[in-house]
């Protein structure tokens, strides 16, 4: 008895440890539940996110809401690639640049699959009204990323229309969707859309989408991987690596051996008739394919001596070629063809450039049919990092971008309305890296405007 | 002396809102306006207009594409307005106008060398001319004669 009050009196002192009137307020009351867990912030859970720069006055960039907050401020350009606000919101897996237009794919609940925002004058983001119903008001320019419907057949589910590849031209959008059908929207005067041409047809206020079915284009046993646009024609290019093309033909950019205009998707031969061709690129009027060989084949506009600098070249080759001027510089992994010049990426990771234009070399306008090379350490190469080199390359009609092993996007060239994304307006002629917040995957080059699909760093 | 030219806006420019609005804003701003309007340039009407450059390589690109769309044909009438319009339009090769007169109405909309934005008359004879086809009801003698009315 005497030990439990010896215990008693060895803890009760602890238990019974008085406090000043302040201190049980201060201490003693403390709640608990109110002490915020810190969690580091986690970026958005998208899994892309989407930057956009470049001229904003035909709402390409997608990033207005609203008209008027639009024209009490400068917002003619946007010279800093900025975060696209409906990419925080949704899925975005792909995009595609056109002449004052975007095209966006993205995974919804509600099934749509479909974006566009920008110009729509020729109906090339699908029929866009608002207001009432029966006096509907026109849309011809389209600020914010708007759903575009694709009309469906024999109960087609929201996975078969999701995209699997697009591109976009002048004035006309192609996309392909996962279960195989081609939609093409927008102008058709050149064919482009792969329908017969009518004389006359108004493109604008048309609610038309155009479906082709894959087998109708290239057979039953072959599949369309990816579509490429000019200016104002189309590619389709299949898993068998052969070519389908259709739309103006004008430079011999179809490669149909002709220069009419083609409303009739056609498969086209000479030198890459028994080639596998793996990538073709396209930004105005001249082409350039590539086979899984690593060998460079171009026809359409070369004017600039792009396509063949010999001493009776022609200007404008209908028919595709093996390029002579590619040789000795390797196997290349990768192609861009712009409006007056040319890039190639070789295995080295060695970006080399041709043609008329800023090709990167300093501070003049230039015109070479000899591939050159750019030097590493303009792509991020440094002691630091040995490893990093260029994966991918790409252009537009005046610009030229390439993204390295970082994420990083270099971009030179014509500044047009400030697309470079350097933040500033004047034209930039060694590649240098535009400042996005996030790993570059993708960039859509357009005629003055450039989005960027990227991942984020964490 | 008031001089007439012609000015056309080619098919994609009539596309881009942004673009023709401007380029009719820069043409109100310098330009007196006698007529207007749109017109399809078709195979027979450019087959006319572009005479001189028949047998050219590009002969078949031009005019397949005038004919992709409709186009707006203006007649202007300044002091010295055949220059001042080309001065305007800048170079007739967009690749290298960007880089010589970035300001240019071609450099700023064209994109291509054939997709160059606008046309303009090289000469008096050839503005008088080139109105005749795309203005056919347009009295030319009717504004020289108010001109002759004015100097006197």
């Amino acid at each position: 008895m005497l030990s439990t009050v010896r215990v008693g009196a060895w803890t009760t002192p602890r238990l019974t440890r008085t406090y000043t009137a302040k201190a049980k307020r201060s201490v003693l009351s403390q709640d608990t539940t109110k002490i915020k867990d810190y969690t580091p912030k986690v970026s958005d859970p998208h899994a892309h996110r989407v930057y956009v720069w470049g001229f904003q006055e035909t709402g390409a960039l997608g990033l207005q809401t609203s008209v008027k907050k639009a024209q009490e401020r400068y917002t003619e350009m946007v010279h800093h690639p900025t975060r696209l606000q409906f990419s925080n919101n949704n899925e975005i897996t792909d995009v595609a640049a056109g002449y004052g237009f975007t095209a966006y794919a993205v995974q919804r609940s509600d099934g749509e699959t479909l974006f566009g925002s920008g110009l729509n004058t020729d109906s090339q983001l699908g029929f866009q009204v608002k207001g009432n119903p029966k006096d509907p008001a026109n849309l011809d320019v389209i600020i914010y990323p708007t759903a575009i419907r694709l009309p469906r057949e024999n109960g087609e589910t929201d996975e078969d229309m999701q995209v699997r590849s697009m591109a976009a031209g002048r004035a006309h959008l192609v996309v392909v969707t996962r279960n195989g059908t081609v939609f093409t929207l927008g102008n058709n005067s050149y064919g482009q859309c792969g329908r017969s041409i009518i004389d006359d047809e108004r493109y604008s206020k048309s609610a038309l989408i155009h479906r082709i079915a894959q087998a109708d284009i290239c057979g039953e046993k072959d599949e369309i991987v990816s579509v490429e646009c000019g200016q104002d024609h189309t590619m389709f290019l299949t898993k068998l690596g052969r070519v389908y093309t259709c739309g103006w033909g004008a430079d011999g950019q179809t490669g149909q051996g002709n220069y009419h205009t083609a409303g009739q998707i056609t498969l086209i031969g000479g030198d890459i008739e028994k080639e596998r061709i793996v990538r073709l690129t396209s930004s105005s009027d001249c082409v350039l394919a590539l086979n899984e060989r690593g060998d460079v084949f171009g026809w359409g506009n070369s004017e600039y001596g792009q396509l063949d600098d010999s001493e009776h070249a022609q200007t404008q080759i209908n028919t595709p070629r093996a390029l002579q001027l590619t040789k000795g510089i390797g196997l290349i992994k990768d192609v861009a063809a712009g409006g007056s010049f040319c890039m190639a990426l070789n295995d080295q990771g060695l970006v080399y450039t041709w043609g008329y234009g800023i090709l990167g070399f300093g501070p003049f306008v230039e015109q070479t049919s000899k591939p050159q090379h750019l030097l590493p350490p303009l792509f991020g190469r440094n002691d630091f990092s040995n490893a990093t080199t260029v994966v991918s390359i790409g252009c537009g009609v005046f610009h030229m971008g390439a993204v390295n092993s970082d994420g990083d996007l270099f971009m030179w060239g014509k500044n047009r309305f400030g697309h470079l994304g350097l933040g500033h307006k004047k034209d930039q002629f060694f590649p240098f890296k535009a400042a996005i917040n996030g790993k570059v995957t993708k960039v859509a080059y357009g005629v003055d405007h450039t989005i960027a699909l990227c991942k984020p760093y964490f | 002396m008031t001089e007439i030219t012609l000015a056309v806006i080619k098919p994609h420019v009539l596309r881009n809102t942004y673009a023709l609005q401007q380029i009719k804003s820069l043409i109100e701003q310098n330009f007196r306006v006698l007529d207007q309007k749109e017109v399809h340039i078709t195979k027979d009407l450019s087959d006319r207009f572009y005479a001189e450059h028949q047998g050219k390589f590009f002969y078949h690109r031009l005019t397949s594409f005038m004919n992709s769309g409709p186009c707006y044909a203006l007649i202007l009438q300044s002091e010295g307005s055949i220059q001042k319009w080309r001065r305007l339009m800048g170079p007739t090769k967009v690749f290298s106008a960007v880089y010589t007169e970035p300001q240019c109405i071609r450099a700023l909309y064209g994109l291509s060398d054939t997709r160059n934005a606008c046309h303009g008359s090289d000469s008096e004879a050839s503005a008088l001319r080139e109105i005749g086809i795309l203005f056919p009801e347009f009295d030319v003698l009717a504004t020289a004669d108010r001109k002759v009315k004015k100097e006197t």
